[in-house]
């Protein structure tokens, strides 16, 4: 990595960071995104159910219908009966689909009550209702995780993973997920309470399969389901940064993880996917972690998946293992990335074109020798392409791609890449808004000038950029806003334009 | 905006495209006008112009498919479809954008509810949406209610749902069958925009005519489309009725008429006509001794000499002439033929022009399927358009000429089948194959001349066959294509009954067959009951379609 931070420090500019920094404002938008739709997923399901309630239906909500009054005296009463009605009276309440009262429920003060009755080994109806209430509790915002944490509920559910009952175990995963994903801390709180080997037991021991009290078609689903939610709460355990997760949970978690890769559900893959790109979204020695495990070929295999929500993780897993160092670069390579990316790069969604333009970029960063390999797997055309007709974002990226290149690039493969026809759609780009494009293709076009330069065809290069309508365009620049793109582009006309 | 025509080629097309192309020079509107056989024709035509046009007008082709599916058209591009092909596909229906149809109101689609057929389920889809966009797995979940069961009931739901869909688009999409003429839809155009002319409402005739010999829709709807173009026709012409005689030579009579169902006789002698009609021919038996006997005692019935019957009907006697409709019908009442009568139109003009709607019919059909072949492909449909303007008498002509020469060959054709006993009952439908070598075998690669072929040879073997069962049964028939590529074209045609309904189920059962044995078909005609087939691929292909109509 130094070899490569050094070409881009010559150059004046932390480009590797300033990448990276890209990615995560990307990450946070998507997850705004996702919350609009989650919230309006909320709102529309309600209506339906509304309308799809049937009379008996009511009926039975009401006759659960309790008052928070009557729930605090039942819950805090010694009748088992009452007990467990208050406790289903709150998990209904918690679960329905709109406005649940969570704020209530904590003030109510009942949390640590709730907590009790996860220990209650002889009454699972009440452990497990009181595992769903706590679980929807700690669905909410990082104040009501918090209330059920400081309830004393962890190394209460991390013992109930090893419950005899499947439901209440899966219950238990999945409270335990919705803690994990609060963020660091809650995540390495857990950890620290070696939550890790009961939940890793889950997936690699046969499940228990007793007491399950549900209809003859659920039961199959179930499983997968169980399956679903360990997968997804492993994967908030590899989740986040400042700090990591710890290096030896990470190794812990990761043969696991590696299993659940080759399972045939879709979901399950997806989820083990992300995880494995939090894991690869690091230091290189973290990157070396997952590297060693053998797991690239696979990964490059899944990028080529039909599943968006497979293909997704898969190359955002890979791209992020092709900004470590070049052998692991290389190891990427070699399970040959080269022959998927091309597919990509002309994908239909834009983000997976800008994701594997990001990925290529990163490539053509390293030494001659990948770059000769990026030439000979015909990575070139469908870059230029990309370059000429993607979506704009993707367009930013492959603008990245070629100025690596041309940087670390020989003559000689500089030269392949002009005739690969990549100049047309390059200048077209200093049409662009967005100034740091331009100055990172004017950058492009100095490289390409210095390789003439060695070559004797400056004059030639000229001739072209100037057929193709480049130095209208450059010129033009000279009076752009942004000092260093006026600055950048005076001196290309300077150096070599200024003989006419 | 310039507008582009695609037209099918069968003459109640023809006439619509007539009646448009008056309209548009009225209001000046510029058109490019290519005719299309089928849907390759018809997909090719359309990548050829879609940068040039934003409107098409789909005369009697598109209505029975997804165009928006088949074409992927930009949004910004229309389509006009006059089409009588039905049922409607139901996106066609339904979308009020892109695609707007020229149907008569009065027409019953039948289409199946909106609520039925499609359904805007927001939720689902935004549950597969969130499933398929690749984004990262939320951080947080909350348990809802019953969550397993509750999306297995919806599930479970959204099933049967579906499975009712299939259903109701099965029984909706299982027949094909006719609506009203599109000459006659175009005329309703140009008449509610009081455009219209005596010569539009003429080709209007000619087009419901058209759907009646080609037996595309039932004697009731036939009958009342006559009497809403009888009141046209009266409304067009009822001033010139009284001055008859000072009428200038070009000028243009429409009449309704209670005329012979005898084909071309006008043109022709009355004994051809009387032997190459399917009727009269089917009734007689003519293909067999005692046939040609009878029809010998019918015309001594009438009390005709044979020389004033075989000769040319212009030329016959003045006054046989005068009760001439009525002897014959006097007579073939005794012989069974108890609807020799029709009711039908003429046109007058010019000094001594006078034609049938019927005679038009047969001489456009025939120019558009002339198998001499002269010049591009087209040739054929410019000259049959052509020899609908009254102007082009020389081209009608020889349309007359090609329709006797039609006539006489199906009358052959047919003669030699039933004597052969090339109609073979396969158990759910007849079959008849024509040989490679037959005598005209080449016309009959033709699907208008095959149809119509398949027809005369239904009705004259139900009227030969002594096995009541065959009597109800459709027919499939086959004939040689193109020999080099060894193709056959293979037509299906619903049951000769009195009541038909009209409606063909063998554009379905075509497809299904060929899907279910890989044959080699090319599903290219407008009209799905229509195939073209590899030879090879033939004996396999039939197995299928008998073990799925049985």
């Amino acid at each position: 990595p130094s070899e490569r931070m050094r070409k881009f420090k010559n150059k004046g500019k932390d480009a590797a960071a300033l990448r990276r920094q890209r990615v995560e404002v990307n990450i946070e938008l998507r997850k705004a995104k996702k919350d609009e739709q989650i919230l309006k997923r909320r709102s529309i399901s309600f209506s339906l159910r509304d309308e799809s309630l049937s009379p008996g239906e009511d009926k039975r909500n009401e006759i659960i219908q309790l008052s928070l009054e009557e729930i605090l005296e039942a819950v805090n009463g010694s009748n088992p009966e009452l007990q467990l009605q208050a406790t289903q009276a709150t998990r209904r309440m918690l679960s329905r689909q709109k406005d649940p009262p969570i704020n209530q429920i904590i003030e109510l003060g009942i949390i640590p009550r709730l907590v009790e009755f996860l220990c209650y080994a002889d009454n699972a109806p009440l452990q497990f209702e009181a595992a769903w209430a706590l679980t929807n509790i700690a669905s909410g915002t990082s104040d009501h995780t918090k209330a059920v944490v400081e309830g004393g509920a962890v190394p209460a559910f991390i013992s109930l993973l090893s419950s005899p009952h499947m439901h209440i175990s899966e219950q238990s995963v999945w409270a335990l997920g919705n803690i994990a994903g609060d963020g660091p801390l809650y995540r390495d709180a857990l950890i620290n309470c070696n939550v890790i080997p009961p939940l890793l037991a889950l997936v690699v021991l046969p499940l228990p399969h007793s007491l399950l009290q549900r209809g003859p078609f659920t039961c199959l689903l179930f499983q997968v389901g169980f399956l679903r939610n360990i997968t997804w709460t492993l994967s908030n355990l590899c989740r986040n940064k400042n700090p990591y997760p710890p290096l030896d949970a990470v190794k812990k978690m990761l043969p696991v993880l590696i299993c659940l890769l080759k399972h045939e559900d879709k979901d399950i893959i997806s989820d083990s996917c992300w995880a494995v790109s939090y894991l690869t979204d690091g230091s290189n020695d973290r990157i070396q972690i997952v590297v060693d495990t053998g797991i690239l070929p696979r990964l490059v295999e899944l990028m080529a998946s039909p599943e968006l929500i497979i293909m997704t993780p898969a190359l955002r897993a890979i791209g992020n293992v092709v900004t470590g160092t070049d052998e692991q670069t290389q190891a990427a390579i070699d399970a040959g990335v080269f022959t998927v990316l091309p597919c990509l790069l002309r994908h239909a969604k834009p983000t997976i074109q800008k994701e594997a333009a990001w990925t290529l970029s990163n490539i053509a960063a390293g030494p001659c020798r990948q770059i000769q390999q990026l030439i000979t797997c015909g990575l070139l055309p469908p870059l230029v392409e990309l370059l000429d007709k993607g979506d704009f974002k993707a367009q930013k990226e492959a603008v990245w791609a070629v100025a690596n290149f041309t940087t670390g690039g020989t003559v000689e493969q500089v030269v392949e890449l002009v005739q690969s026809g990549v100049l047309k759609p390059l200048l077209n780009l200093l049409l662009a808004k967005d100034s740091k494009t331009i100055l990172v293709i004017l950058d492009t076009i100095s490289n390409l000038f210095l390789a003439a330069e060695k070559l004797g065809e400056t004059e030639r290069l000229c001739l072209l950029v100037e057929e193709l309508g480049g130095l209208e365009k450059i010129e033009a620049l000279q009076t752009h806003d942004n000092n260093m793109v006026y600055r950048a582009a005076l001196n290309i006309i300077e150096k070599y334009f200024s003989g006419e | 905006q310039r507008v582009l025509l695609l037209v099918a080629s069968d003459v109640d097309a023809l006439c619509a495209c007539k009646i448009l192309q008056a309209l548009f020079q009225c209001d000046h509107v510029q058109y490019t006008l290519v005719p299309v056989s089928g849907w390759q024709e018809l997909e090719t035509a359309f990548l050829e112009h879609k940068d040039q046009f934003k409107y098409f007008i789909l005369i009697n082709c598109g209505a029975n498919v997804d165009l928006l599916e088949i074409l992927q058209p930009e949004e910004d591009t229309f389509f006009f479809v006059c089409d009588s092909h039905r049922p409607i596909n139901v996106v066609n229906v339904y979308n009020d954008t892109q695609i707007k149809l020229l149907v008569k109101q009065d027409d019953e689609l039948n289409v199946p509810a909106y609520d039925d057929i499609f359904r805007d389920d927001e939720d689902e889809e935004e549950d597969s949406e969130n499933e398929s966009d690749g984004s990262e797995p939320s951080e947080k979940r909350r348990r809802f209610e019953e969550d397993v069961i509750e999306r297995t009931m919806k599930r479970r739901q959204r099933r049967e749902w579906e499975a009712r869909r299939r259903e109701i688009l099965f029984d909706y999409e299982q027949y094909e069958y006719h609506g009203t003429s599109s000459a006659m839809v175009m005329f309703d155009l140009a008449w509610i925009m009081s455009k219209d002319l005596n010569d539009m409402l003429w080709w209007a005739i000619v087009g419901l005519t058209d759907q009646w010999i080609q037996d595309k829709i039932t004697q009731m709807k036939y009958v009342t489309d006559i009497g809403i173009l009888q009141r046209h026709v009266s409304r067009h012409n009822h001033r010139n009725e009284d001055e008859e005689n000072s009428l200038s030579i070009d000028c243009v009579r429409i009449a309704f008429e209670y005329d012979l169902r005898l084909a071309l006789y006008q043109h022709w002698s009355l004994y051809e006509s009387l032997c190459n009609t399917s009727y009269t021919s089917a009734s007689f038996k003519l293909w067999s001794v005692q046939g040609q006997k009878r029809l010998q005692e019918f015309l001594a019935d009438m009390g005709l000499p044979l020389k004033q019957v075989k000769q040319k009907f212009n030329s016959m006697d003045m006054s046989l002439k005068e009760n001439l409709r009525e002897m014959i019908e006097e007579s073939a009442n005794k012989f069974g033929m108890k609807d020799l009568r029709v009711q039908t139109f003429s046109i007058h003009f010019g000094f001594k022009n006078k034609f049938s709607a019927s005679d038009i019919v047969y001489a456009t059909a025939s120019l558009m399927e002339n198998v001499e072949k002269e010049g591009p492909e087209t040739t054929n449909f410019i000259k049959a358009l052509d020899s609908l303007s009254r102007g082009n008498l020389d081209k009608l002509h020889h349309g007359l000429d090609l329709a006797k020469k039609q006539l006489r060959a199906i009358q052959q054709t047919v003669a030699s089948c039933i004597c052969t006993n090339l109609v073979i009952s396969q158990g759910p439908f007849l079959y008849c194959s024509l040989m490679e070598g037959t005598p005209d075998v080449k016309l009959f690669s033709k699907p208008v001349s095959l149809c119509l072929l398949s027809k005369y040879l239904l009705k004259s073997f139900v009227c030969s066959t002594k096995n009541k069962r065959c009597k109800l049964l459709p027919l499939v028939m086959a004939a040689p294509m193109v020999v080099e590529q060894g193709t056959v074209i293979m037509v299906g045609i619903p049951p000769e009954t009195e009541s038909s309904d009209k409606k063909n189920f063998f554009g379905r059962a075509f497809e299904k067959a060929a899907d279910s044995t890989n044959s080699r078909t090319l599903h290219n005609h407008f009209d799905m009951s229509i195939i073209e087939l590899k030879t090879e691929d033939r004996s396999k292909f039939l197995d299928a379609l008998i073990s799925l109509l049985s």
